[in-house]
């Protein structure tokens, strides 16, 4: 699953050589996002949407599990001492996965996740300006507006081919 | 299904996943990014086998028909995420956000020219290379106006 946003929370840049070293990992670890959009599609078709999704998130429990029982933290607060509504993300990734299973096939994985990345620009600069969601209302400037209005842009050239 | 409401769908699907990676944000704070990883995944598996237990057709082929390297999916996903926890601390957040999606798009745009791992074909015509640029150019001016801002 690829998700911008969380990325967003990190610390702020260090100058190092490390940076340079790790830059092709990064670039590295965004192709493997397209190479796992491109997996999906094809097994949909195959397997049905669903089973697809479940192929994902199934084998991601699974590893993940292990990773945390070997080599997690083992303090932390328990999920079940958290607020209720901080544990429904969960149902929301598989609207995503189910998504690209179904899209990947008909507009390719690129202009799929340039849709994405739109939804998840749009998103954000619509909801600071009109306070959706119970937000604060920020007033949203004029770069962000334009590069709104040139991912449209983008989205309608896919559109038409 | 036409491509205009596809898209929109698809578009939709990204406002979904920012929502959700902003609640798993929240949690990652608390708990780290394994365990709210886990959760998350842990109720997506969950809640996907109860919409198929209830609502998908029988199909004639099963996952444990198809080559096995078509199920490696999650752990490219997997791999992502630890190589984000270890490397946006030291290279910053945008130019990492910036590297993801180049080679997110790089790699996109192979696949389809080529259409590897069993997708069909699209070639690379020139009005999705002026999608790329346009996309190219809003980059530019998010993180022209996320830099002011912070």
């Amino acid at each position: 699953m690829q998700t911008l946003d969380e990325v967003s929370v990190g610390a702020p840049a260090t100058k190092s050589g490390l940076r340079l070293l790790l830059l092709p990992l990064v670039i590295l670890a965004g192709m493997g996002l397209s190479v796992e959009a491109g997996l999906l599609g094809p097994l949909g078709v195959q397997v049905g949407h669903l089973w697809a999704t479940l192929s994902i998130f199934g084998v991601g429990s699974a590893i993940l599990f292990l990773l945390l029982l070997f080599a997690g933290p083992q303090k932390g607060p328990a999920l079940t001492d958290l607020p209720r509504w901080q544990l429904i993300g969960g149902f929301l990734g598989p609207m995503y996965v189910v998504v690209l299973t179904l899209a990947t096939p008909h507009i390719g994985i690129a202009m799929t996740m340039i849709a994405i990345l739109s939804g998840q620009v749009g998103k954000s600069v619509l909801i600071d300006h009109f306070g959706w969601f119970g937000a604060t209302r920020k007033k949203v400037n004029a770069e962000r507006w334009l590069a709104l209005g040139l991912i449209v842009v983008a989205l309608v050239l896919i559109a038409r081919g | 299904m036409s491509l205009v409401i596809l898209l929109a769908v698809v578009v939709l699907a990204g406002a979904v996943l920012s929502v959700q990676a902003a609640i798993n944000g929240r949690l990652g704070e608390s708990v780290g990014v394994l365990r709210s990883s886990l959760l998350t995944f842990v109720v997506g598996a969950v809640s996907t086998g109860l919409l198929i237990l209830f609502f998908e057709p029988a199909h004639a082929v099963s996952l444990l028909d198809v080559p096995k390297w078509q199920l490696t999916g999650a752990l490219f996903g997997v791999v992502y995420m630890m190589v984000m926890v270890g490397a946006v601390p030291v290279v910053g957040t945008a130019v990492a956000t910036v590297a993801v999606i180049v080679g997110q798009l790089g790699m996109g745009m192979l696949i389809d020219n080529f259409g590897w791992l069993g997708n069909p074909a699209i070639e690379l015509s020139s009005s999705r290379i002026l999608a790329m640029v346009c996309l190219g150019l809003a980059l530019v001016f998010m993180y022209r106006s996320s830099r002011r801002v912070g």
